[in-house]
Protein backbone atom coordinates (compact mmCIF):
# COMPACT_ATOMS: atom_id res chain seq x y z
CA UNK A 1 0.00 0.00 0.00
CA UNK A 2 1.30 3.41 -0.84
CA UNK A 3 1.26 6.55 1.19
CA UNK A 4 -0.99 8.75 -0.95
CA UNK A 5 0.96 11.78 -2.12
CA UNK A 6 -1.24 14.80 -1.65
CA UNK A 7 -0.52 18.24 -2.95
CA UNK A 8 -0.98 19.49 0.57
CA UNK A 9 2.37 18.07 1.42
CA UNK A 10 4.23 19.75 -1.42
CA UNK A 11 6.24 16.70 -2.31
CA UNK A 12 9.29 17.42 -4.40
CA UNK A 13 8.07 15.62 -7.47
CA UNK A 14 6.90 16.88 -10.81
CA UNK A 15 4.22 14.19 -11.01
CA UNK A 16 1.48 14.87 -8.50
CA UNK A 17 -1.23 12.33 -7.96
CA UNK A 18 -4.22 12.57 -5.70
CA UNK A 19 -5.47 9.09 -4.98
CA UNK A 20 -9.09 8.47 -4.09
CA UNK A 21 -7.94 5.96 -1.53
CA UNK A 22 -7.32 8.70 0.99
CA UNK A 23 -9.46 7.90 4.00
CA UNK A 24 -12.38 10.31 4.42
CA UNK A 25 -11.58 10.68 8.08
CA UNK A 26 -8.02 11.87 7.56
CA UNK A 27 -8.60 15.45 6.60
CA UNK A 28 -6.79 18.41 7.99
CA UNK A 29 -9.99 20.41 8.27
CA UNK A 30 -11.96 20.72 11.42
CA UNK A 31 -15.23 20.13 9.63
CA UNK A 32 -14.36 16.52 9.02
CA UNK A 33 -13.72 15.71 12.61
CA UNK A 34 -16.95 13.84 13.07
CA UNK A 35 -15.19 10.60 12.29
CA UNK A 36 -13.69 8.66 15.09
CA UNK A 37 -11.36 6.02 13.94
CA UNK A 38 -8.15 7.62 13.01
CA UNK A 39 -6.35 4.41 13.46
CA UNK A 40 -6.17 3.34 9.81
CA UNK A 41 -2.60 2.42 9.12
CA UNK A 42 -0.81 3.85 6.12
CA UNK A 43 2.08 2.22 4.51
CA UNK A 44 4.92 4.40 3.33
CA UNK A 45 6.23 3.02 0.03
CA UNK A 46 7.94 6.10 -1.36
CA UNK A 47 10.92 4.05 -2.46
CA UNK A 48 8.74 1.78 -4.55
CA UNK A 49 6.97 4.74 -6.10
CA UNK A 50 10.21 6.39 -7.23
CA UNK A 51 11.37 3.20 -8.84
CA UNK A 52 8.12 2.61 -10.69
CA UNK A 53 7.87 6.15 -11.97
CA UNK A 54 11.07 5.71 -13.89
CA UNK A 55 9.63 2.77 -15.79
CA UNK A 56 6.18 3.52 -17.20
CA UNK A 57 3.51 6.09 -16.22
CA UNK A 58 0.53 3.88 -17.09
CA UNK A 59 1.82 1.01 -14.98
CA UNK A 60 2.05 3.48 -12.13
CA UNK A 61 -1.57 4.50 -12.75
CA UNK A 62 -2.62 0.87 -12.81
CA UNK A 63 -0.78 0.23 -9.58
CA UNK A 64 -2.46 3.22 -7.98
CA UNK A 65 -5.86 2.04 -9.13
CA UNK A 66 -5.16 -1.21 -7.36
CA UNK A 67 -4.16 0.68 -4.23
CA UNK A 68 -7.30 2.77 -4.51
CA UNK A 69 -9.57 -0.24 -4.59
CA UNK A 70 -7.72 -1.89 -1.76
CA UNK A 71 -7.96 1.20 0.42
CA UNK A 72 -11.59 1.84 -0.49
CA UNK A 73 -12.49 -1.72 0.47
CA UNK A 74 -10.68 -1.37 3.75
CA UNK A 75 -12.29 1.95 4.56
CA UNK A 76 -15.75 0.67 3.68
CA UNK A 77 -15.25 -2.25 6.00
CA UNK A 78 -14.07 0.10 8.74
CA UNK A 79 -17.19 2.22 8.25
CA UNK A 80 -19.46 -0.81 8.47
CA UNK A 81 -17.73 -1.86 11.67
CA UNK A 82 -18.22 1.62 13.11
CA UNK A 83 -21.94 1.45 12.35
CA UNK A 84 -22.31 -1.98 13.93
CA UNK A 85 -20.30 -0.85 16.93
CA UNK A 86 -22.61 2.12 17.43
CA UNK A 87 -25.60 -0.20 17.43
CA UNK A 88 -23.87 -2.45 19.96
CA UNK A 89 -23.12 0.55 22.18
CA UNK A 90 -26.69 1.84 22.10
CA UNK A 91 -28.23 -1.54 22.83
CA UNK A 92 -25.76 -2.26 25.64
CA UNK A 93 -26.44 1.10 27.24
CA UNK A 94 -30.18 0.45 27.13
CA UNK A 95 -29.57 -2.92 28.78
CA UNK A 96 -27.66 -1.20 31.55
CA UNK A 97 -30.46 1.30 32.09
CA UNK A 98 -32.86 -1.62 32.27
CA UNK A 99 -30.68 -3.38 34.83
CA UNK A 100 -30.62 -0.35 37.08
CA UNK A 101 -34.30 -0.92 37.72
CA UNK A 102 -33.68 -4.10 39.71
CA UNK A 103 -33.31 -2.07 42.87
CA UNK A 104 -36.77 -0.55 42.58
CA UNK A 105 -38.89 -3.64 41.93
CA UNK A 106 -39.36 -6.44 44.47
CA UNK A 107 -39.02 -9.23 41.92
CA UNK A 108 -36.03 -8.82 39.65
CA UNK A 109 -36.48 -11.97 37.56
CA UNK A 110 -38.49 -10.30 34.79
CA UNK A 111 -35.91 -7.58 34.40
CA UNK A 112 -33.08 -10.09 34.29
CA UNK A 113 -34.82 -12.14 31.65
CA UNK A 114 -35.50 -9.08 29.55
CA UNK A 115 -31.84 -8.11 29.94
CA UNK A 116 -30.84 -11.58 28.75
CA UNK A 117 -32.93 -11.14 25.64
CA UNK A 118 -31.40 -7.75 24.93
CA UNK A 119 -27.88 -9.08 25.40
CA UNK A 120 -28.62 -11.92 23.01
CA UNK A 121 -29.51 -9.28 20.44
CA UNK A 122 -26.21 -7.56 21.18
CA UNK A 123 -24.37 -10.84 20.71
CA UNK A 124 -25.94 -11.19 17.28
CA UNK A 125 -24.51 -7.81 16.37
CA UNK A 126 -21.11 -8.91 17.64
CA UNK A 127 -21.51 -11.93 15.40
CA UNK A 128 -21.82 -9.52 12.50
CA UNK A 129 -18.60 -7.85 13.63
CA UNK A 130 -16.91 -11.24 13.69
CA UNK A 131 -18.22 -11.94 10.21
CA UNK A 132 -16.74 -8.67 8.92
CA UNK A 133 -13.42 -9.47 10.55
CA UNK A 134 -13.15 -12.89 8.96
CA UNK A 135 -9.70 -13.19 7.46
CA UNK A 136 -8.64 -9.72 8.53
CA UNK A 137 -6.11 -8.39 10.97
CA UNK A 138 -8.37 -7.37 13.84
CA UNK A 139 -5.98 -4.76 15.14
CA UNK A 140 -6.34 -2.74 11.95
CA UNK A 141 -10.01 -2.33 12.77
CA UNK A 142 -9.80 -2.47 16.51
CA UNK A 143 -10.56 1.19 17.08
CA UNK A 144 -13.75 0.83 15.08
CA UNK A 145 -15.43 -1.65 17.35
CA UNK A 146 -13.72 -1.09 20.67
CA UNK A 147 -16.34 1.32 22.11
CA UNK A 148 -19.10 -1.15 21.40
CA UNK A 149 -17.19 -4.05 22.89
CA UNK A 150 -16.38 -2.09 26.03
CA UNK A 151 -20.06 -1.23 26.51
CA UNK A 152 -20.98 -4.86 25.96
CA UNK A 153 -18.44 -6.00 28.56
CA UNK A 154 -19.88 -3.42 30.94
CA UNK A 155 -23.44 -4.63 30.38
CA UNK A 156 -22.73 -8.33 30.62
CA UNK A 157 -20.56 -7.95 33.72
CA UNK A 158 -23.26 -5.83 35.33
CA UNK A 159 -25.83 -8.52 34.72
CA UNK A 160 -23.44 -11.16 36.02
CA UNK A 161 -22.81 -9.17 39.19
CA UNK A 162 -26.49 -8.70 39.89
CA UNK A 163 -27.03 -12.42 39.57
CA UNK A 164 -23.91 -13.82 41.23
CA UNK A 165 -22.32 -10.95 43.16
CA UNK A 166 -19.00 -11.66 41.48
CA UNK A 167 -16.96 -10.39 38.56
CA UNK A 168 -17.36 -12.21 35.28
CA UNK A 169 -14.08 -13.43 33.86
CA UNK A 170 -12.77 -12.79 30.37
CA UNK A 171 -13.00 -16.48 29.54
CA UNK A 172 -16.67 -16.56 30.46
CA UNK A 173 -17.37 -13.56 28.25
CA UNK A 174 -15.54 -15.09 25.32
CA UNK A 175 -17.29 -18.42 25.84
CA UNK A 176 -20.61 -16.70 25.09
CA UNK A 177 -19.28 -15.10 21.91
CA UNK A 178 -19.30 -18.23 19.80
CA UNK A 179 -21.38 -18.10 16.65
CA UNK A 180 -22.58 -21.10 14.74
CA UNK A 181 -23.05 -20.77 11.02
CA UNK A 182 -22.98 -23.01 8.02
CA UNK A 183 -19.96 -21.45 6.36
CA UNK A 184 -16.31 -22.32 6.67
CA UNK A 185 -15.10 -21.20 10.03
CA UNK A 186 -12.18 -18.96 10.83
CA UNK A 187 -11.24 -18.32 14.42
CA UNK A 188 -10.41 -14.74 15.37
CA UNK A 189 -8.06 -14.99 18.27
CA UNK A 190 -6.18 -12.25 19.99
CA UNK A 191 -4.77 -14.21 22.91
CA UNK A 192 -5.42 -17.89 22.32
CA UNK A 193 -6.25 -20.04 19.34
CA UNK A 194 -9.67 -21.68 19.34
CA UNK A 195 -10.17 -25.15 17.88
CA UNK A 196 -11.12 -24.87 14.24
CA UNK A 197 -14.60 -26.19 13.74
CA UNK A 198 -16.30 -26.22 10.37
CA UNK A 199 -19.25 -24.25 11.72
CA UNK A 200 -17.90 -21.98 14.41
CA UNK A 201 -16.95 -18.34 14.32
CA UNK A 202 -15.63 -16.83 17.53
CA UNK A 203 -15.02 -13.30 18.67
CA UNK A 204 -12.36 -12.78 21.31
CA UNK A 205 -12.59 -9.74 23.50
CA UNK A 206 -9.10 -8.36 23.98
CA UNK A 207 -7.82 -8.07 27.56
CA UNK A 208 -7.58 -4.28 27.26
CA UNK A 209 -11.23 -3.99 26.19
CA UNK A 210 -12.15 -6.22 29.12
CA UNK A 211 -10.23 -3.99 31.50
CA UNK A 212 -11.82 -0.81 30.23
CA UNK A 213 -15.27 -2.36 30.32
CA UNK A 214 -14.77 -3.39 33.93
CA UNK A 215 -13.62 0.12 34.76
CA UNK A 216 -16.89 1.47 33.32
CA UNK A 217 -18.74 -1.18 35.30
CA UNK A 218 -17.57 0.41 38.54
CA UNK A 219 -19.44 3.61 37.70
CA UNK A 220 -22.63 1.66 37.18
CA UNK A 221 -22.12 -0.23 40.42
CA UNK A 222 -21.73 3.03 42.27
CA UNK A 223 -25.04 4.20 40.86
CA UNK A 224 -26.68 0.96 41.83
CA UNK A 225 -25.32 1.33 45.33
CA UNK A 226 -26.76 4.80 45.81
CA UNK A 227 -30.13 3.89 44.40
CA UNK A 228 -30.33 0.75 46.51
CA UNK A 229 -29.73 2.79 49.63
CA UNK A 230 -32.51 5.12 48.60
CA UNK A 231 -34.76 2.10 48.36
CA UNK A 232 -33.90 0.88 51.82
CA UNK A 233 -31.45 -1.89 50.99
CA UNK A 234 -28.72 -1.73 53.64
CA UNK A 235 -26.66 -4.80 52.70
CA UNK A 236 -25.79 -4.01 49.11
CA UNK A 237 -23.61 -0.97 49.80
CA UNK A 238 -21.27 -2.94 52.02
CA UNK A 239 -20.92 -5.76 49.53
CA UNK A 240 -20.32 -3.24 46.80
CA UNK A 241 -17.78 -1.37 48.90
CA UNK A 242 -15.69 -4.50 49.32
CA UNK A 243 -16.11 -5.45 45.68
CA UNK A 244 -15.13 -2.06 44.37
CA UNK A 245 -12.19 -1.94 46.75
CA UNK A 246 -10.91 -5.18 45.27
CA UNK A 247 -11.36 -3.92 41.72
CA UNK A 248 -9.59 -0.71 42.66
CA UNK A 249 -6.68 -2.65 44.13
CA UNK A 250 -6.47 -4.69 40.95
CA UNK A 251 -6.29 -1.59 38.81
CA UNK A 252 -3.68 -0.02 41.08
CA UNK A 253 -1.66 -3.18 40.64
CA UNK A 254 -1.73 -2.62 36.90
CA UNK A 255 -0.72 0.99 37.44
CA UNK A 256 0.92 2.52 34.39
CA UNK A 257 1.51 -0.69 32.53
CA UNK A 258 -1.88 -0.91 30.89
CA UNK A 259 -3.52 1.06 28.07
CA UNK A 260 -3.46 4.78 28.62
CA UNK A 261 -7.22 5.02 29.07
CA UNK A 262 -6.81 3.02 32.26
CA UNK A 263 -5.29 6.02 34.03
CA UNK A 264 -8.34 8.20 33.38
CA UNK A 265 -10.71 5.44 34.39
CA UNK A 266 -8.68 4.77 37.53
CA UNK A 267 -9.35 8.36 38.57
CA UNK A 268 -13.07 7.92 38.01
CA UNK A 269 -12.91 4.62 39.84
CA UNK A 270 -11.45 6.30 42.90
CA UNK A 271 -14.28 8.80 42.92
CA UNK A 272 -16.85 6.04 42.61
CA UNK A 273 -15.21 4.11 45.40
CA UNK A 274 -15.24 7.24 47.54
CA UNK A 275 -18.96 7.74 47.00
CA UNK A 276 -19.73 4.13 47.85
CA UNK A 277 -17.63 4.28 51.00
CA UNK A 278 -19.32 7.52 52.00
CA UNK A 279 -22.62 5.72 51.63
CA UNK A 280 -21.43 2.89 53.86
CA UNK A 281 -20.15 5.36 56.42
CA UNK A 282 -23.48 7.15 56.48
CA UNK A 283 -25.33 3.90 56.93
CA UNK A 284 -23.08 2.47 59.58
CA UNK A 285 -22.20 5.49 61.66
CA UNK A 286 -25.24 7.65 61.12
CA UNK A 287 -27.68 4.88 60.34
CA UNK A 288 -28.49 4.14 63.93
CA UNK A 289 -29.75 7.66 64.44
CA UNK A 290 -31.87 8.14 61.34
CA UNK A 291 -35.05 6.31 60.35
CA UNK A 292 -34.79 4.34 57.13
CA UNK A 293 -37.05 6.52 55.06
CA UNK A 294 -34.91 9.55 55.79
CA UNK A 295 -31.76 7.99 54.46
CA UNK A 296 -32.29 9.29 50.95
CA UNK A 297 -32.47 12.85 52.29
CA UNK A 298 -29.28 12.31 54.22
CA UNK A 299 -27.47 11.30 51.03
CA UNK A 300 -28.64 14.32 49.11
CA UNK A 301 -27.52 16.58 51.90
CA UNK A 302 -24.16 14.86 52.31
CA UNK A 303 -23.27 15.23 48.65
CA UNK A 304 -23.72 18.99 48.95
CA UNK A 305 -21.42 18.98 52.01
CA UNK A 306 -23.94 20.41 54.41
CA UNK A 307 -23.05 20.23 58.08
CA UNK A 308 -23.93 16.67 59.14
CA UNK A 309 -25.94 17.95 62.05
CA UNK A 310 -28.53 19.31 59.66
CA UNK A 311 -29.03 15.83 58.32
CA UNK A 312 -30.78 14.77 61.47
CA UNK A 313 -34.42 15.61 61.19
CA UNK B 1 -35.32 6.64 37.27
CA UNK B 2 -32.11 7.11 35.44
CA UNK B 3 -31.41 9.75 32.88
CA UNK B 4 -30.91 8.71 29.30
CA UNK B 5 -27.82 9.86 27.46
CA UNK B 6 -28.67 11.54 24.21
CA UNK B 7 -26.40 12.83 21.49
CA UNK B 8 -27.09 16.52 21.73
CA UNK B 9 -30.85 16.00 21.61
CA UNK B 10 -33.12 18.22 23.60
CA UNK B 11 -34.59 16.85 26.81
CA UNK B 12 -37.91 17.63 28.13
CA UNK B 13 -37.94 19.03 31.64
CA UNK B 14 -41.11 17.77 33.24
CA UNK B 15 -40.18 18.22 36.86
CA UNK B 16 -43.18 20.39 37.55
CA UNK B 17 -45.53 17.87 36.02
CA UNK B 18 -43.76 15.11 37.87
CA UNK B 19 -44.21 16.77 41.27
CA UNK B 20 -47.88 17.27 40.63
CA UNK B 21 -48.41 13.70 39.51
CA UNK B 22 -46.47 12.15 42.35
CA UNK B 23 -48.89 13.58 44.79
CA UNK B 24 -51.72 11.78 42.98
CA UNK B 25 -50.77 8.23 42.07
CA UNK B 26 -47.39 6.42 41.69
CA UNK B 27 -48.51 4.15 38.85
CA UNK B 28 -49.71 7.09 36.76
CA UNK B 29 -46.21 8.48 37.16
CA UNK B 30 -44.78 5.21 35.93
CA UNK B 31 -47.12 5.22 32.98
CA UNK B 32 -46.15 8.78 32.15
CA UNK B 33 -42.49 7.87 32.32
CA UNK B 34 -43.02 4.90 30.07
CA UNK B 35 -44.54 7.27 27.57
CA UNK B 36 -41.53 9.57 27.90
CA UNK B 37 -39.22 6.58 27.47
CA UNK B 38 -40.80 5.51 24.23
CA UNK B 39 -40.88 9.03 22.91
CA UNK B 40 -37.22 9.58 23.71
CA UNK B 41 -36.20 6.18 22.36
CA UNK B 42 -37.95 6.90 19.08
CA UNK B 43 -36.26 10.26 18.84
CA UNK B 44 -32.81 8.87 19.62
CA UNK B 45 -33.25 6.04 17.14
CA UNK B 46 -34.17 8.55 14.45
CA UNK B 47 -31.14 10.65 15.39
CA UNK B 48 -28.93 7.57 15.10
CA UNK B 49 -30.31 6.70 11.69
CA UNK B 50 -29.70 10.25 10.53
CA UNK B 51 -26.12 10.07 11.78
CA UNK B 52 -25.54 6.89 9.79
CA UNK B 53 -27.00 8.35 6.60
CA UNK B 54 -24.99 11.52 7.13
CA UNK B 55 -21.78 9.50 7.41
CA UNK B 56 -22.57 7.79 4.11
CA UNK B 57 -23.23 11.17 2.50
CA UNK B 58 -19.93 12.50 3.82
CA UNK B 59 -17.90 9.56 2.55
CA UNK B 60 -19.47 9.61 -0.88
CA UNK B 61 -19.08 13.39 -1.20
CA UNK B 62 -15.42 13.19 -0.19
CA UNK B 63 -14.82 10.51 -2.81
CA UNK B 64 -16.47 12.73 -5.38
CA UNK B 65 -14.12 15.56 -4.43
CA UNK B 66 -11.07 13.29 -4.74
CA UNK B 67 -12.36 12.28 -8.16
CA UNK B 68 -12.80 15.90 -9.19
CA UNK B 69 -9.23 16.73 -8.27
CA UNK B 70 -8.12 14.57 -11.16
CA UNK B 71 -9.46 16.97 -13.79
CA UNK B 72 -6.17 18.83 -13.73
CA UNK B 73 -4.18 15.75 -14.70
CA UNK B 74 -6.20 14.47 -17.65
CA UNK B 75 -6.55 16.37 -20.94
CA UNK B 76 -10.26 15.61 -21.33
CA UNK B 77 -12.25 16.25 -18.18
CA UNK B 78 -15.68 15.27 -19.50
CA UNK B 79 -15.50 11.67 -18.33
CA UNK B 80 -14.53 12.69 -14.85
CA UNK B 81 -17.32 15.26 -14.69
CA UNK B 82 -19.88 12.73 -15.84
CA UNK B 83 -18.69 10.23 -13.27
CA UNK B 84 -18.89 12.94 -10.63
CA UNK B 85 -22.46 13.69 -11.71
CA UNK B 86 -23.37 10.06 -11.20
CA UNK B 87 -21.78 9.97 -7.78
CA UNK B 88 -23.56 13.13 -6.73
CA UNK B 89 -26.87 11.69 -7.86
CA UNK B 90 -26.22 8.82 -5.49
CA UNK B 91 -25.53 11.33 -2.75
CA UNK B 92 -28.79 13.08 -3.52
CA UNK B 93 -30.62 9.81 -3.08
CA UNK B 94 -29.15 9.55 0.39
CA UNK B 95 -30.24 13.10 1.13
CA UNK B 96 -33.67 12.01 0.02
CA UNK B 97 -33.56 9.41 2.76
CA UNK B 98 -32.66 12.13 5.22
CA UNK B 99 -35.63 14.16 4.03
CA UNK B 100 -37.83 11.10 4.44
CA UNK B 101 -36.68 10.67 8.04
CA UNK B 102 -37.32 14.33 8.75
CA UNK B 103 -40.86 14.22 7.47
CA UNK B 104 -43.07 15.83 10.05
CA UNK B 105 -40.19 16.59 12.42
CA UNK B 106 -38.54 19.74 13.62
CA UNK B 107 -35.36 19.68 11.56
CA UNK B 108 -33.41 21.73 14.06
CA UNK B 109 -33.73 19.00 16.69
CA UNK B 110 -31.80 16.73 14.36
CA UNK B 111 -29.69 19.30 12.59
CA UNK B 112 -26.43 18.32 14.26
CA UNK B 113 -26.93 14.77 13.04
CA UNK B 114 -26.85 15.53 9.34
CA UNK B 115 -24.97 18.81 9.18
CA UNK B 116 -21.52 17.27 8.47
CA UNK B 117 -22.90 15.32 5.53
CA UNK B 118 -24.72 18.31 4.11
CA UNK B 119 -21.62 20.50 4.39
CA UNK B 120 -19.56 17.92 2.51
CA UNK B 121 -22.28 17.67 -0.13
CA UNK B 122 -22.32 21.45 -0.57
CA UNK B 123 -18.54 21.35 -0.89
CA UNK B 124 -18.67 18.64 -3.55
CA UNK B 125 -21.45 20.12 -5.62
CA UNK B 126 -19.97 23.62 -5.52
CA UNK B 127 -16.58 22.22 -6.55
CA UNK B 128 -18.15 20.51 -9.55
CA UNK B 129 -20.04 23.68 -10.41
CA UNK B 130 -16.86 25.72 -10.24
CA UNK B 131 -14.95 23.36 -12.49
CA UNK B 132 -17.70 23.58 -15.07
CA UNK B 133 -18.69 27.22 -14.86
CA UNK B 134 -15.93 29.00 -12.96
CA UNK B 135 -18.49 30.53 -10.62
CA UNK B 136 -19.96 29.89 -7.20
CA UNK B 137 -23.15 27.89 -7.07
CA UNK B 138 -25.92 29.66 -5.21
CA UNK B 139 -27.98 28.25 -2.36
CA UNK B 140 -31.12 28.36 -4.49
CA UNK B 141 -29.48 26.26 -7.18
CA UNK B 142 -28.40 23.68 -4.62
CA UNK B 143 -31.88 23.49 -3.13
CA UNK B 144 -33.46 23.25 -6.57
CA UNK B 145 -31.62 19.96 -7.12
CA UNK B 146 -32.78 18.54 -3.78
CA UNK B 147 -36.34 17.83 -4.81
CA UNK B 148 -37.50 14.25 -4.48
CA UNK B 149 -40.50 12.74 -6.21
CA UNK B 150 -42.33 9.90 -4.55
CA UNK B 151 -45.80 8.43 -4.57
CA UNK B 152 -46.66 9.16 -0.94
CA UNK B 153 -48.36 12.16 0.53
CA UNK B 154 -45.93 15.03 0.38
CA UNK B 155 -44.72 17.23 3.16
CA UNK B 156 -42.32 20.05 2.39
CA UNK B 157 -39.44 20.54 4.78
CA UNK B 158 -38.62 24.22 4.70
CA UNK B 159 -36.13 26.06 6.79
CA UNK B 160 -36.34 29.44 5.11
CA UNK B 161 -39.20 29.39 2.67
CA UNK B 162 -42.32 27.32 2.14
CA UNK B 163 -42.37 25.23 -1.00
CA UNK B 164 -45.60 24.65 -2.91
CA UNK B 165 -47.30 21.55 -1.58
CA UNK B 166 -47.38 18.93 -4.29
CA UNK B 167 -48.83 15.53 -3.72
CA UNK B 168 -45.61 13.85 -4.82
CA UNK B 169 -42.78 16.15 -3.82
CA UNK B 170 -40.45 16.06 -0.86
CA UNK B 171 -37.82 18.76 -0.61
CA UNK B 172 -34.74 19.19 1.48
CA UNK B 173 -33.59 22.71 2.17
CA UNK B 174 -29.94 23.30 2.95
CA UNK B 175 -29.71 25.88 5.70
CA UNK B 176 -27.73 29.04 4.98
CA UNK B 177 -25.21 28.20 7.71
CA UNK B 178 -24.51 24.79 6.19
CA UNK B 179 -24.09 26.46 2.82
CA UNK B 180 -21.61 28.93 4.30
CA UNK B 181 -19.55 26.25 5.99
CA UNK B 182 -19.56 24.10 2.87
CA UNK B 183 -18.28 27.01 0.79
CA UNK B 184 -15.55 27.62 3.37
CA UNK B 185 -14.43 24.02 2.93
CA UNK B 186 -14.60 24.49 -0.83
CA UNK B 187 -11.84 27.06 -0.60
CA UNK B 188 -9.42 24.46 0.71
CA UNK B 189 -10.18 22.20 -2.21
CA UNK B 190 -9.77 25.08 -4.65
CA UNK B 191 -6.37 25.84 -3.19
CA UNK B 192 -5.34 22.24 -3.77
CA UNK B 193 -6.61 22.37 -7.32
CA UNK B 194 -4.66 25.54 -7.91
CA UNK B 195 -1.38 24.04 -6.75
CA UNK B 196 -1.87 20.85 -8.72
CA UNK B 197 -2.81 22.76 -11.86
CA UNK B 198 0.43 24.71 -11.61
CA UNK B 199 2.32 21.47 -11.33
CA UNK B 200 0.67 20.35 -14.53
CA UNK B 201 1.64 23.48 -16.40
CA UNK B 202 -1.66 25.35 -16.34
CA UNK B 203 -0.76 29.00 -15.81
CA UNK B 204 -4.22 30.61 -16.11
CA UNK B 205 -6.09 28.76 -13.40
CA UNK B 206 -4.13 30.12 -10.43
CA UNK B 207 -4.93 33.70 -11.34
CA UNK B 208 -8.63 32.98 -11.77
CA UNK B 209 -8.64 31.13 -8.50
CA UNK B 210 -6.78 33.90 -6.76
CA UNK B 211 -9.46 36.41 -7.72
CA UNK B 212 -12.25 33.98 -6.86
CA UNK B 213 -10.86 33.12 -3.47
CA UNK B 214 -10.24 36.76 -2.74
CA UNK B 215 -13.92 37.48 -3.37
CA UNK B 216 -15.01 34.62 -1.15
CA UNK B 217 -12.64 35.80 1.55
CA UNK B 218 -14.06 39.29 1.35
CA UNK B 219 -17.54 37.87 1.66
CA UNK B 220 -16.64 35.96 4.78
CA UNK B 221 -14.93 38.98 6.28
CA UNK B 222 -18.13 40.88 5.66
CA UNK B 223 -19.97 38.31 7.76
CA UNK B 224 -17.32 38.61 10.44
CA UNK B 225 -18.53 37.56 13.83
CA UNK B 226 -22.21 37.49 13.02
CA UNK B 227 -22.29 33.98 11.62
CA UNK B 228 -22.05 30.56 13.23
CA UNK B 229 -19.01 30.11 15.41
CA UNK B 230 -17.40 27.58 13.09
CA UNK B 231 -17.05 30.36 10.54
CA UNK B 232 -14.24 31.96 12.55
CA UNK B 233 -12.10 28.83 12.42
CA UNK B 234 -12.79 28.36 8.75
CA UNK B 235 -12.00 31.99 8.04
CA UNK B 236 -8.54 31.38 9.47
CA UNK B 237 -8.04 28.38 7.22
CA UNK B 238 -9.40 30.39 4.31
CA UNK B 239 -6.77 33.06 4.83
CA UNK B 240 -4.04 30.45 4.73
CA UNK B 241 -5.46 28.95 1.55
CA UNK B 242 -5.69 32.37 -0.02
CA UNK B 243 -2.08 33.03 0.98
CA UNK B 244 -0.90 29.84 -0.68
CA UNK B 245 -2.75 30.62 -3.88
CA UNK B 246 -1.39 34.13 -3.99
CA UNK B 247 2.12 32.83 -3.38
CA UNK B 248 1.62 30.56 -6.36
CA UNK B 249 0.49 33.48 -8.51
CA UNK B 250 3.47 35.52 -7.36
CA UNK B 251 5.87 32.75 -8.22
CA UNK B 252 4.34 32.36 -11.64
CA UNK B 253 4.21 36.05 -12.46
CA UNK B 254 7.38 37.36 -10.93
CA UNK B 255 9.61 34.36 -11.11
CA UNK B 256 7.92 32.63 -14.00
CA UNK B 257 9.67 34.66 -16.61
CA UNK B 258 13.01 33.40 -15.37
CA UNK B 259 12.26 29.71 -14.94
CA UNK B 260 11.31 27.14 -17.57
CA UNK B 261 7.90 25.62 -17.14
CA UNK B 262 8.98 22.18 -16.08
CA UNK B 263 10.97 23.59 -13.23
CA UNK B 264 7.99 25.34 -11.68
CA UNK B 265 7.10 22.41 -9.48
CA UNK B 266 10.54 22.37 -7.93
CA UNK B 267 10.27 26.08 -7.27
CA UNK B 268 7.07 25.50 -5.31
CA UNK B 269 8.59 22.83 -3.14
CA UNK B 270 11.60 24.98 -2.39
CA UNK B 271 9.52 28.06 -1.63
CA UNK B 272 7.45 26.28 0.99
CA UNK B 273 10.59 25.41 2.91
CA UNK B 274 11.54 29.11 2.89
CA UNK B 275 14.81 28.65 1.14
CA UNK B 276 16.47 31.84 -0.05
CA UNK B 277 14.70 32.68 -3.33
CA UNK B 278 18.03 32.94 -5.12
CA UNK B 279 18.52 29.22 -4.75
CA UNK B 280 15.28 28.64 -6.65
CA UNK B 281 16.85 29.80 -9.87
CA UNK B 282 18.39 26.79 -11.54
Amino acid sequence: MLNPATVHGFQSRTFWIVVSGRHPSQSSRAAASTFFGEGCSRRNADAAQEHEMSTNPSSVMAAFKGFQQELDTKHDKYERLVKISRDVTIESKRTIFLLHRVTTVPDAVDILNEADIKLDGVRQKIGQIAEELRGEDIYQFHRAFTPGIQEYVEAVSFLHYIRHRSLISLEEINARLVFMNAEKADPKGSAEAMPVNAQVLTFQVTPSDYLLGVADLTGELMRMCISSVGNGDIDTPFQLSQFLRQIHDGFSYIGNTGPYEVSKKLHTLRQSLGKVEDACYTLRVRGSEIPRHMLADVFSSRTTLIDPEEGVV
